[in-house]
């Protein structure tokens, strides 16, 4: 048999290095931290470059019992997901590298979640799980920079990851994190173009890109996935041609998606053929990250843990190199 | 080069006021500027007019041509529309803007065309929209658009084929393809097709500071592959100064230098390179910018100047 020669890509440029959280050792809380980024070749090249970090996944929690995820979520949660702490506790032993949590647009009274209890969700989840620690706000430009500023200054030094960070927003959440120590996660709808714009605007802010984090928006399977997949190709290319805008570690949130899908969602009055309903949720909300892997992911963001067990064995497999 | 003035289109809110109260003067004075400007042909573009075609298409042309005498270029969808107003012009032959490969208009446009002996716009986009690959927009001339007007005996001298431009924010990836189709085209028929482009839509969505630069980077890219016929802004001055340049092969200033640098470049079938720009020259730089996000090289963003 003829030795064939694998042609391998050699790129000028690489993504980003980026910390999550801080020990005590750095100023703050955490048991660990984690690293992301650093890649200097396509996802799981290894025979080109070995891949720096390998994808983490996170998993996502709510400051309390959401009234719009499926049974399916709730079930499993159990008593859990009544109180933040207690969920992210679960949550850990469940085996997330790291949490997301994910502040609701209204408290269990009905109305806008206050700063207060914002902050106090945040420190109840420091204080239950030693792991690193992204907070998301419900994605309302002024009612985010209401939570985020708070949170951010009562967990200073913590390296938590701030979003949702928009073209609406970013100025306020941007300065927060550069005073605060902490992380931010740049969200654009799904467009290269926009990615890279808003990553030129919060740079422009002076915060330095070991602290960005980018979130090129996905679909679920089914529901534009392919938009999303493309996009995050695209960048991913761009940063190792060398396109300094687009070099920051990619986080998505295929849990939230697939699970708005009604594949995921609905379990009566559809047909058969789509089989068991949790296990079909389940490989909704597996392969949708499946897919984000592939393309350059950094962070996924689940909300079952049978996915997170499932996403992480392949990865295992796709990180382990051919001898 | 042959530029037909884009300044009459009813996405300007000053074209759509001034049609509302039938503003003679506003058209009048826009024609002429343009003309006196340079363009050789005007397009008008006024919509549908789904219910006042039959009043506003005769009303246009009589207006229009009282004071010019260049072409009028009929820029609609609306077939009645363009015929009622073909059957008002008295001066120029006028120009159909436009048909596609799709079949219904394929069907109709190029037979109105016919009928009224004007110069047809066709664009190289089938039912199923616009193709990003070189390749696949001359496959729509030459199956398609070409066989109809063979099939009617339409006269090939007034058939032009725009191969169209798509914006560099959000459509990035058709830019540098257009380049290579414009070349193909031109080899793809004998006698060679006349090919025309609108060459503003490559700066669609762009902020309003960058438009000109961009419009008049690519049009001294796309003049290099021998484009001599275009839909743009005659009353952009630095794009006026650029296709200048060009034309008269100035080599008196650095920028008109690097200009011709890149129109020669792509002439060549070559690529500008860094060497080819004064890294000292803020605007020399600029321009550079600009031809890698059109070149698809540097990914498009609002702020790419700035880096």
């Amino acid at each position: 048999m003829p030795q064939v020669e694998i042609p391998k890509d050699s790129w000028s440029g690489s993504v980003t290095t980026v910390t999550l959280g801080a020990t005590a050792a750095d100023g703050g809380t955490r048991s660990h931290t984690i690293t992301v980024g650093g890649h200097k070749a396509l996802p799981f090249m290894h025979f080109e470059q070995k891949m720096a970090h390998r994808p983490l996944i996170a998993l996502e929690i709510k400051d309390h019992r959401p009234d719009d995820w499926s049974p399916l979520l709730l079930d499993l949660w159990g008593d859990a997901a009544n109180d933040p702490a207690s969920w992210a506790k679960a949550a850990e032993s469940a085996g997330a590298d790291a949490l997301v949590l994910w502040l609701s647009q209204n408290g269990t009274d009905g109305k806008p979640t206050t700063p207060q209890a914002a902050v106090a969700s945040t420190k109840a989840v420091l204080q239950a799980s030693g792991l690193p620690l992204l907070v998301f706000a419900p994605g309302q430009a002024e009612l985010d920079n209401a939570l985020l500023v708070p949170i951010s200054e009562a967990t200073t030094g913590e390296r938590l990851v701030l979003g949702i960070c928009e073209d609406k927003n970013y100025r306020t959440i941007a300065a927060t994190a550069m005073a605060n120590g902490h992380l931010i996660s740049t969200r654009t709808p799904m467009d290269v173009n926009l990615a890279k714009q808003l990553n030129i605007l919060v740079r422009d802010m002076g915060i330095p890109p070991d602290r960005i984090l980018m979130d090129p928006t996905t679909g679920g399977l089914g529901y534009g996935i392919e938009y999303g997949y493309s996009v995050m190709e695209r960048l991913r290319l761009a940063a190792l041609q060398g396109d300094g805008n687009t070099q920051s570690p990619m986080i998505v949130t295929p849990g939230a998606e697939a699970w708005k899908t009604k594949e995921a969602k609905v379990g009566h009055d559809v047909p058969a053929t789509w089989g068991e309903w949790l296990e079909r949720a389940i490989n909704w909300e597996t392969l949708t990250a499946m897919a984000l892997v592939e393309s350059g992911a950094d962070i996924i963001v689940l909300r079952h843990p049978e996915s997170m067990r499932r996403l992480r064995a392949a990865i295992d497999e796709l990180m382990s190199v051919p001898a | 080069m042959y530029i037909i003035g884009e300044n009459i289109h009813i996405m300007s809110q000053r074209v759509k006021d001034a049609l509302q109260a039938k503003d003679a003067r506003f058209f009048q004075e826009r024609a002429v500027q343009q003309v006196e400007a340079g363009a050789q042909a005007l397009d008008i573009n006024l919509g549908p007019r789904k219910k006042d075609w039959e009043e506003v298409f005769p009303w246009m042309v009589q207006t229009v041509e009282s004071v010019v005498d260049v072409p009028i270029v009929f820029d609609s969808t609306n077939l009645l529309g363009i015929e009622a107003g073909l059957k008002k012009v008295t001066k120029a032959q006028p120009i159909i803007n436009s048909t596609s490969a799709e079949p219904e208009r394929l069907e109709k446009v190029p037979l109105l065309a016919k009928k009224y002996n004007t110069r047809l716009v066709a664009l190289t986009m089938g039912a199923s929209g616009i193709p990003v690959g070189a390749d696949e927009r001359v496959t729509i001339a030459i199956e398609q658009l070409i066989p109809r007007m063979l099939e009617i005996d339409f006269p090939m001298s007034d058939l032009i084929i725009d191969p169209l431009v798509l914006t560099v924010s959000g459509c990035q990836e058709y830019c540098p393809e257009l380049i290579e189709a414009i070349r193909t085209l031109q080899v793809a028929w004998s006698p060679s097709p006349v090919i025309s482009v609108g060459l503003s839509n490559v700066s669609n969505s762009v902020p309003n500071e960058n438009r000109s630069l961009i419009n008049r980077t690519y049009c001294a890219m796309l003049m290099g592959t021998g484009l001599n016929m275009l839909i743009g802004d005659p009353l952009d001055i630095p794009l006026m100064e650029t296709i200048r340049i060009i034309e008269q092969r100035d080599m008196s200033t650095p920028v008109g230098r690097l200009f011709l640098k890149i129109n020669d470049r792509i002439a060549a079938s070559e690529y500008p390179v860094l060497e080819d720009v004064d890294a000292g020259d803020p605007e020399q730089m600029a321009i550079w910018k600009t031809v890698q996000i059109l070149l698809n090289k540097v990914i498009y963003a609002d702020a790419y100047l700035q880096l």
